[in-house]
């Protein structure tokens, strides 16, 4: 368990636990209403320039690089 | 006949839609939700002597009312009371379904949960205790197949049921909030004692609490005590909480569909898919993403196009020596087709008309004005038909969003999402059903956006126009090549620049949405999806347009051929060549002073195939490329009027659907004078330079 990173920060493949979500009643909210809540892991499956690509809760996302690096996350392996 | 009202409410990509069309195949009344430019899709069906009135809610994620979508699908369970709500979720996907289906319990009680792809769970090995759910719940929980037919009438018989109050919760669902529960409790006496109406308390309460703006508003225009006490105690909450109460009360609803699963769904012998995971490492690659993203919509396009007008097939044909394969395709295409019907029609009815003693005038009217423009509606059916349907097809199967993913990127330098990439894309083909893609657009102000600007990017109608100049202008097939392509370039160009602009001036900074959208998993299109979804738009298109496209057809026939000395049927002594006499001296700077040119323009307002058709009659022949020259076309006068025809204004069928779609005129007329200012500045500059140049 290392220092909280953003998500936008992992790479393919790499895993992360939610630690939590910066950003007011909309970015935020919208996120966890998907799934993307504190203390879910969240798998990376690409992420170059442009939007990163995730997994969570069985369900893909394009999620825009803003919204990804407001979401906190510690690796998970 | 007693009547019943049934909401449709589901997350996008759950089928609810299918459903939709397939409890009411497809008798479908269209309008719009008051404010906003998303439809409203009412559909009628009858169920043991009732009727029963669909309305088809937008696809949304939770109720929290942030987007106009959630607003609208909340205002209407509040509001309009119907007397049953069917909820579709995904049983391949329940975890993320089901939020929305708690959410709506806890505001509605009559609900009845449409548990979808029932079928291809099983296939998948997720087995679902339907009636497991039931008993927790509270409300009957219908496996359903939408796709295949499969338990629909199992569905309405329990949507009956809920209807008649025979089964169903009677009170909203309690969802447990744990160390919040305190806060709701104090927050829903403060709201009993306010005297609030119209909403259930706790749900109220609840909403509150998580930082309900809209509902915040709401309250406090009408008891502005309670709104202050209401975010008081949301601030304590967090305070004593240590946490945003949003994010204790979106966990607990998650923890609550975690149970239900655990207890209700058993997984054996998931496959992986192994395929996906391959198109998804194209797709969503940096580099080849993009390009296979292009390629694979490209040409699908090419292909729309080659069926519809022969071209590109038969320029390669051409140049290839083909010219004979060339004019059979083009003949044979759905638009020669559809012509060739028209003109033997049109003169059929015209002896017709003769023979029964009508003078020239009337036989003019009907069987040119009248049918002509009927013509230019129905040559729009197939080129639409087959738009909707590819567009269907890209929609349903996955790959749009993936393709709006690998492009978002490049979009957003111009102030537009990934998302935008489809409209443009169609725009290729026609203006109409680009125009209308942008209801993929989550975003209003995109929406309204690509709207406007779409139409810089050439269509088809031009593309036509634009090789007869092409060749009129140039012996060499790469002269006339450069043209085309810097006439693509040019409207892709000013699409891309104009949204950014506009996005300024109407919308202050602010850059597109960024995106979070959901990547479904691929599959093959739905036949019966796709040609709902066609058909549909289409016959809403001829609703929509047709009848403004007849009337100025008829108009601008009655323009061109009648003048002050009566009916003349020549375009020389016409009203429309009067006005084109006073038009041309405008038209100077681009060096096109030319009456017949400015008369050729007011044609192709209403198509801008219109533009060769009055060239050929001025000229008396039929080849347009002949009637080109005959024009007297040098190059620089060529490439004047090729970015004059392209840009000067949306053809009545593409402005009727602006307006149809977008809802204010401000809209319409703000696209006409940007593509008006563009055109001529861009014809005018294009001309100074040749001139200076030497060119004449």
């Amino acid at each position: 368990m290392g220092q909280p990173v953003p998500l936008s920060s992992l790479r393919p493949r790499e895993r992360g636990r939610v630690v939590s979500i910066a950003g007011g009643w909309g970015a935020a909210r919208r996120l966890m209403e998907m799934g993307i809540l504190p203390g879910e892991v969240v798998e990376v499956l690409s992420n170059s320039f442009g939007p990163i690509v995730i997994r969570v809760k069985g369900v893909t996302f394009a999620l825009g690089r803003g919204l990804a690096s407001r979401v906190l996350v510690e690796v998970v392996d | 006949m007693r009547e019943l009202l049934i909401g449709l409410a589901g997350s996008p990509n759950v089928g609810k839609s299918t459903l939709f069309n397939r409890m009411t195949g497809g008798n479908v009344h269209v309008a719009n939700w008051a404010g906003v430019t998303l439809q409203r899709f009412e559909g009628v069906l009858t169920h043991g002597g009732v009727r029963l009135r669909i309305v088809d809610l937008p696809g949304i994620y939770s109720l929290s009312a942030r987007d106009p979508g959630e607003r609208i699908a909340r205002d209407f369970i509040i509001r309009e009371r119907p007397d049953a709500l069917i909820l579709v979720v995904d049983a391949t996907s329940l975890e993320k379904s089901l939020y929305l289906a708690v959410s709506a319990l806890e505001l509605y009680g009559r609900v009845v949960i449409a548990l979808n792809m029932m079928d291809a769970a099983e296939k998948r090995g997720i087995h679902v205790n339907a009636e497991g759910l039931e008993g927790r719940l509270g409300v009957p929980v219908v496996p359903i197949s939408a796709l295949k037919g499969i338990g629909i009438g199992k569905l309405l018989r329990a949507v009956m049921e809920v209807a008649e109050g025979r089964s169903g919760r009677k009170e909203p669902l309690r969802v447990d909030y744990d160390g919040l529960e305190r806060f709701i409790a104090r927050l829903e006496r403060v709201l009993r004692e306010g005297g609030l109406e119209g909403y259930p308390t706790r749900w109220a309460a609840v909403r509150l609490l998580e930082g309900d703006d809209a509902l915040l508003e709401e309250i406090s225009r009408e008891n502005p005590g309670v709104a202050d006490e209401a975010l008081r105690l949301r601030e304590e909450a967090r305070r004593e909480l240590a946490a945003d109460p949003e994010s204790l009360t979106i966990s607990s609803r998650y923890e609550l569909i975690e149970e239900l699963l655990r207890e209700n769904v058993r997984r054996v012998g998931l496959s992986s898919p192994s395929l996906e995971e391959a198109l998804d490492s194209l797709l969503l690659h940096p580099m080849a993403g993009p390009l296979a993203s292009i390629s694979l919509i490209m040409a699908t396009f090419l292909m729309i196009f080659t069926l519809n007008t022969g071209f590109p097939a038969n320029i390669i044909m051409r140049a290839m020596g083909l010219g004979d394969l060339a004019d059979l395709m083009e003949s044979y295409s759905l638009t020669g087709l559809l012509g060739s019907l028209f003109d033997t029609l049109s003169s059929l009815l015209a002896s017709t008309l003769r023979s029964l003693g009508l003078d020239d005038f009337s036989v003019g009217l009907i069987s040119e004005g009248i049918l002509g423009s009927l013509g230019t509606l129905l040559s729009f059916i197939p080129l639409l038909l087959i738009t909707y349907m590819i567009l269907g097809a890209l929609q349903d199967s996955g790959v749009f969003p993936r393709a709006a993913t690998s492009l978002d990127s490049f979009f957003r330098r111009f102030g537009l999402s990934g998302r935008s990439f489809f409209p443009a894309a169609v725009g290729l083909g026609c203006s109409v059903p680009a125009v209308v893609a942008t209801r993929g657009l989550e975003d209003e102000e995109e929406r309204i956006l690509v709207g406007m600007t779409e139409p810089f990017i050439p269509c088809q109608a031009r593309l036509i126009v634009l090789v007869a100049i092409a060749a009129a202008a140039f012996p060499e097939p790469l002269l006339q090549a450069s043209l085309m392509l810097s006439i693509y370039l040019i409207g892709i160009l000013m699409f891309l620049i104009s949204s950014k602009l506009l996005r300024l001036i109407l919308f202050g900074s602010r850059g597109a949405p960024e995106l979070l959208m959901e990547l479904p998993p691929y599959h093959v299109p739905s036949m019966r999806v796709v040609w709902w979804y066609a058909k549909a738009n289409t016959l809403h298109f001829l609703r929509k347009a047709g009848l403004i496209i007849v009337l100025v057809g008829a108009l601008t026939w009655l323009a061109l051929n009648t003048g002050p000395a009566g009916y003349s049927g020549d375009l020389s002594g016409s009203f429309a060549s009067m006005i084109g006499g006073l038009l041309a001296p405008a038209l100077s700077p681009a060096g096109l002073n030319d009456w017949r040119i400015a008369l050729a323009l007011e044609a192709g307002f209403v198509a801008k195939e219109g533009l060769l058709v009055v060239f050929s009659s001025l000229s008396g022949t039929p080849d347009p490329v002949a009637a080109i020259r005959a024009m007297g076309m040098t190059p620089l006068r060529a490439a004047s009027l090729a970015l004059l025809m392209s840009f000067y204004v949306p053809c009545v069928a593409t402005l009727s659907t602006i307006l149809s779609e977008l809802r204010r005129v401000k809209y319409v007329l703000i696209a006409v004078l940007m593509e008006l200012s563009v055109a001529f500045l861009l014809s005018s500059l294009i001309h100074l330079i040749g001139s200076i140049l030497g060119f004449d």
